[in-house]
């Protein structure tokens, strides 16, 4: 493979399994990608892995050395939410899973629980409509929508905003309603105190093995929908085991947001993170 | 497509640190852990600097650890 810009290295090949027949077909391996970039370098092809050094460059133009994260600013503005909620003594998560898992409605469940207990605040994240922010208001807690329009994720700088308009009282839980993605978010600090993941019995056990970044990003799993689970054959153990696979320190709570099966055990742990 | 949203990243402190001198070549190291494509980093890339101060500047990958991405290192285009 070329060592200079990794494109036929494997992990970037597209390809096309037939679990059947088992045939693998190449859609695109990173050989014959038609990128334009030269390999043929004019400086014998050495990379100064770790050499920080700003240097000249031979006969060639000027070569400076950077080492700038790319999401450095997204970055910063998180550090700057960070101490802005520990200052304020608020605790802020942020939930993500793919479209439906029922993240709205384990919001709505624990709104409607815990509103004698704390103040819950929530920010929504979606491409269009207003929905959730709608029906996190009917069930009784203050909420922004962010809609994000063409974007797959949320960025520091919207909760930023969102934190400010919201203003939550010390000592709430403020909730962050990601974008239903398990891929980009992942990547995307937004000064959370931490991720929490929901999947669903639906979505079968195999979910933290198939994206695992995002299943590595997180601290909490919530395994949604249980009261399901019987009638789409979910095997719980398998899915623990596959969450563990991805993130052995991974808490792992089972609950069903619309009978209230588990509620109890997840709220005990919301409140806990206050003390 | 977050990947748009990073090759204008790329491009900013690109532009920002090369402080109106022409550009060469920007290059990125990518960490297998990164999340990152990039092809479609590739693509965007050309999207994001057309018709800007640094269009026609050749983007390279680099392999890194871990999570890795960084904008590793400028280079310029030979003094005249």
């Amino acid at each position: 493979m070329c060592g200079t810009c990794g494109c036929a290295d494997p992990a970037n090949e597209v390809s096309m399994t037939n679990p059947e027949t088992g045939v693998k077909t190449l859609l695109k391996n990173g050989v014959d990608h038609g990128h334009g970039h030269k390999h043929d370098h004019d400086h014998d092809d050495h990379h100064h892995e770790g050499d920080d050094v700003p240097h000249m460059h031979g006969p060639g133009g000027e070569i400076i050395s950077l080492e700038a994260a790319v999401l450095g600013k997204n970055d910063k503005i998180a550090a700057q939410n960070r101490g802005w909620f520990q200052g304020r003594g608020v605790i802020a998560l942020n939930i993500v899973s793919s479209p439906g898992a029922g993240k709205t409605t384990l919001l709505e469940s624990t709104i409607r629980q815990m509103k004698d207990e704390v103040e819950i605040t929530v920010v929504e994240g979606d491409q269009m409509t207003a929905n959730d922010a709608e029906r996190i208001q009917q069930a009784g807690a203050r909420a922004l929508q962010i809609n994000t329009g063409a974007g797959c994720h949320l960025e520091a700088d919207m909760i930023a905003a969102a934190a400010r308009s919201l203003d939550p009282q010390p000592g709430s839980i403020m909730m962050i309603e990601n974008v239903g993605n398990l891929v980009c978010p992942a990547m995307f600090d937004l000064g959370e105190k931490m991720k929490i993941a929901v999947i669903s019995t639906t979505e079968g056990e195999d979910k933290p093995i198939k994206y695992p970044h995002m299943f590595r990003a997180v601290e909490w799993v919530v395994i949604n929908k249980m009261d399901l689970a019987p009638h789409v054959d979910f095997d719980e153990e398998t899915c623990r085991k596959n969450i563990l696979q991805v993130n052995p320190g991974a808490k792992i709570l089972c609950l069903s947001a619309r009978t209230g099966e588990g509620m109890d055990e997840w709220c005990a742990a919301l409140g806990a993170l206050q003390a | 497509m977050h990947e748009l949203g990073l090759a204008r990243s790329i491009a900013g402190i690109a532009q920002e640190n090369a402080k109106g001198r022409p550009l060469k070549e920007v290059r990125v190291a990518i960490g297998p852990l990164a999340c990152v494509e990039r092809g479609a980093l590739e693509f965007c890339w050309g999207l994001v600097t057309e018709s800007t101060g640094i269009a026609g500047v050749g983007l390279r990958f680099l392999d890194a650890d871990g999570d890795t991405f960084v904008v590793r290192e400028l280079e310029f285009m030979e003094e005249a």
